[in-house]
């Protein structure tokens, strides 16, 4: 069988079955290689089960102290290994010390109130099928964090001087710390996490909440059809899309209907080829993965020390995001 | 952190040294022009574990907005035959996460043999909490700097669409995780820009400040803003003196800079307790231009 035709067959058998159900046309034959990263994808398994700290948990870069983060996107990645099994015991006992009483987790052992990777926390355990008491609490702390613009002294001054920065005051997403604005990662990993949630159909609450997020991400789509980091006009200057936070803006607006979808993974895959972020490269091929069910061939590169970019990289998004 | 120190207020009698150093282009012999200022400023390095915090707020190659490689590239040197025991380069960038793409970016790994080597993300380091901080409980920051015998800090010259200037004090924005406070680090906002700057500047006393004049960004900074050469380098132990010099050179009123005005009650601002050393400010001043919002912060 050609490479071609049988990457199309593989692509209606993944999970989303997004070429056989989407209207729009999200495969396309394209000129350049894509053969599949697995030949990569053990050898950073076994660079990021090697860089685990002796507490569990994984820090940014080896040898740093855990964070919540890292540790999380080392285990999605490592979760489906038989043989890591004892290194993700290690960190299921870190994590679960690290639940703050009123829900949520921390972000790393210094710090002791809930952090925005919470989110990340919640898609964790909805991929290794838990629903316990902790999620539970981890899904109400989302519900009760929303951005800061939303409040009335935000909003009157967003009133007194729309031009400064201009967005919809009455969509809320999530900020990177409670009492602050929403901005587009933390906002994407929420709804990425409570979307996941919601097909459980057991915690009221949620499709409101998605709606408005969703609705927050897209009222603050840039221009150029992408996503900066958060805003996308100031000071009467358009801003410029970022590869890693459009592509994570897309993750989390799963196959809305006022995407064109075909023509902005054309457009991820295009920056795929064309970024030198690490980072940023990452998160396209996860875009990518998720909805393409194959992400680019990325060469073993030397990624440095980067924890969660060889995550994020080794990380089988599709299943984790799509499966029900 | 036990060995940690604050700024103590600095008695009024005495007089901060700033030094203001020509350099006409990112060509000239710019270890020369740092070691000239330097000198001017009696600054020691010898045996001290040297942290350069450059400003790599974003990038776009070949632009304005970031610290100049060659110059970061000239000041390794400079501590360097200063004899520091060790010089790290560290930066958390306040916008985007790639930290070693935007060093890439900016031409470092270029221009600076072992940069990778020499790197700490500031955004992804450990952390130690430092309480209590601008009014509230408490801040988390990057213990490589709080650990750093010398912080210096190297920004461009540039004006900025919320504090009004970017120059050596708001610089220290990127010794804040991001881990924790995110891209951007919008706690840092709602705290107050001109008060976080300032409880920076208490903290991190151990620093030293180079401005780079040689080209700046005015209009709409820090990102947006265009080119200005103005052909001069400021340095200086006391960061507030050497911001208010370059706010001088900028043709902008440091007193009317909030976190200048926040900062002086332990620093010298006012011109009178600062000792200029090398080039005169007239000599080397250049209005930049403000955007509407910032004409009331124009120099008279």
């Amino acid at each position: 069988m050609r490479p071609r035709r049988r990457l199309k067959r593989n692509l209606r058998r993944t999970p989303g079955g997004l070429l056989k159900s989407s209207p729009d046309r999200f495969w396309r034959p394209h000129s350049l290689n894509w053969r599949s990263m697995a030949n990569c994808v053990p050898s950073r398994l076994a660079l990021i089960e090697t860089a685990q700290n002796a507490d569990g948990g994984w820090g940014y870069f080896p040898g740093k102290e855990s964070w919540l983060e890292p540790t999380v996107y080392a285990l999605l990645a490592l979760a489906g290994e038989p043989w890591a099994h004892q290194a993700i015991e290690r960190a299921g006992c870190l994590l679960r010390s690290w639940e703050v009483g009123s829900g949520g987790w921390r972000g790393c052992a210094r710090v002791t109130e809930a952090h925005w990777a919470t989110s990340l926390m919640v898609t964790l355990h909805s991929a290794m099928g838990i629903y316990d008491g902790a999620t539970r609490r981890g899904v109400d702390w989302l519900l009760s964090t929303r951005g800061a613009e939303t409040r009335a002294v935000a909003r009157l001054a967003h009133w007194l001087s729309p031009r400064t920065v201009e967005f919809d005051a009455a969509l809320s997403g999530w900020p990177w710390e409670a009492g602050t604005s929403s901005w587009v990662e933390p906002t994407a990993h929420a709804l990425m996490a409570l979307s996941r949630v919601a097909r459980r159909g057991e915690h009221a609450g949620l499709e409101g909440r998605i709606a408005m997020g969703q609705a927050m991400l897209l009222e603050r789509r840039c221009r150029d059809g992408g996503w900066n980091y958060g805003n996308r006009r100031v000071l009467g200057a358009d801003l410029p899309s970022q590869p890693e936070t459009t592509a994570l803006a897309l993750m989390a607006l799963d196959r809305h209907a006022e995407i064109r979808w075909g023509e902005m993974l054309d457009r991820v895959e295009r920056q795929w080829h064309q970024t030198s972020s690490p980072l940023a490269r990452a998160w396209l091929g996860a875009c990518l993965l998720q909805y393409r069910g194959e992400r680019p061939e990325s060469p073993c590169r030397d990624l440095g020390g980067d924890i969660l970019v060889r995550a994020v990289e080794a990380i089988p998004w599709n299943r984790i995001l799509t499966a029900a | 952190m036990a060995c940690h120190r604050t700024r103590s207020p600095v008695p009024v009698a005495s007089k901060a040294p700033v030094a203001i150093v020509r350099a006409a282009s990112y060509g000239t012999d710019l270890v020369d022009c740092l070691e000239q200022g330097a000198a001017a400023c009696r600054l020691q390095a010898r045996g001290k574990r040297v942290l350069l915090k450059p400003n790599l707020v974003e990038c776009e190659r070949g632009g304005v907005i970031h610290t100049q490689a060659e110059l970061l590239a000239a000041a390794v040197e400079l501590f360097e035959r200063l004899g520091a025991a060790e010089v790290r380069i560290g930066e958390g960038p306040g916008h985007r996460r790639d930290a070693l793409f935007l060093a890439e970016e900016a031409e470092y790994r270029r221009a600076i043999p072992g940069f990778d080597r020499r790197f700490t993300d500031l955004n992804r380091d450990d952390v130690a909490r430092i309480a209590p901080f601008a009014g509230t409980d408490e801040i988390y920051l990057s213990r490589t700097a709080l650990a750093a015998d010398l912080v210096v800090s190297i920004a461009r010259m540039k004006t900025h669409h919320w504090a009004g200037v970017t120059l050596a004090m708001k610089n220290l924005f990127g010794v804040v995780p991001g881990a924790l406070y995110g891209w951007p680090k919008n706690h840092l906002h709602q705290v107050g820009i001109g008060r976080v700057a300032a409880e920076l500047y208490r903290i991190l006393p151990r620093s030293f400040g180079i401005v780079d004049g040689i080209v700046g960004m005015e209009g709409n900074g820090p990102v947006q803003g265009r080119a200005r050469a103005c052909g001069a380098l400021v340095m200086g132990h006391d960061l507030a003196a050497v911001d208010a010099t370059a706010c001088r050179i900028m043709g902008i009123d440091p007193e009317k800079i909030e976190y200048l005005r926040l900062a002086a009650t332990r620093g010298p601002v006012a011109e009178a307790r600062i000792e200029q050393r090398g080039e005169t400010i007239a000599s080397v001043q250049t209005p930049f231009a403000l955007i509407p919002e910032f004409q009331h912060l124009r120099l008279v």
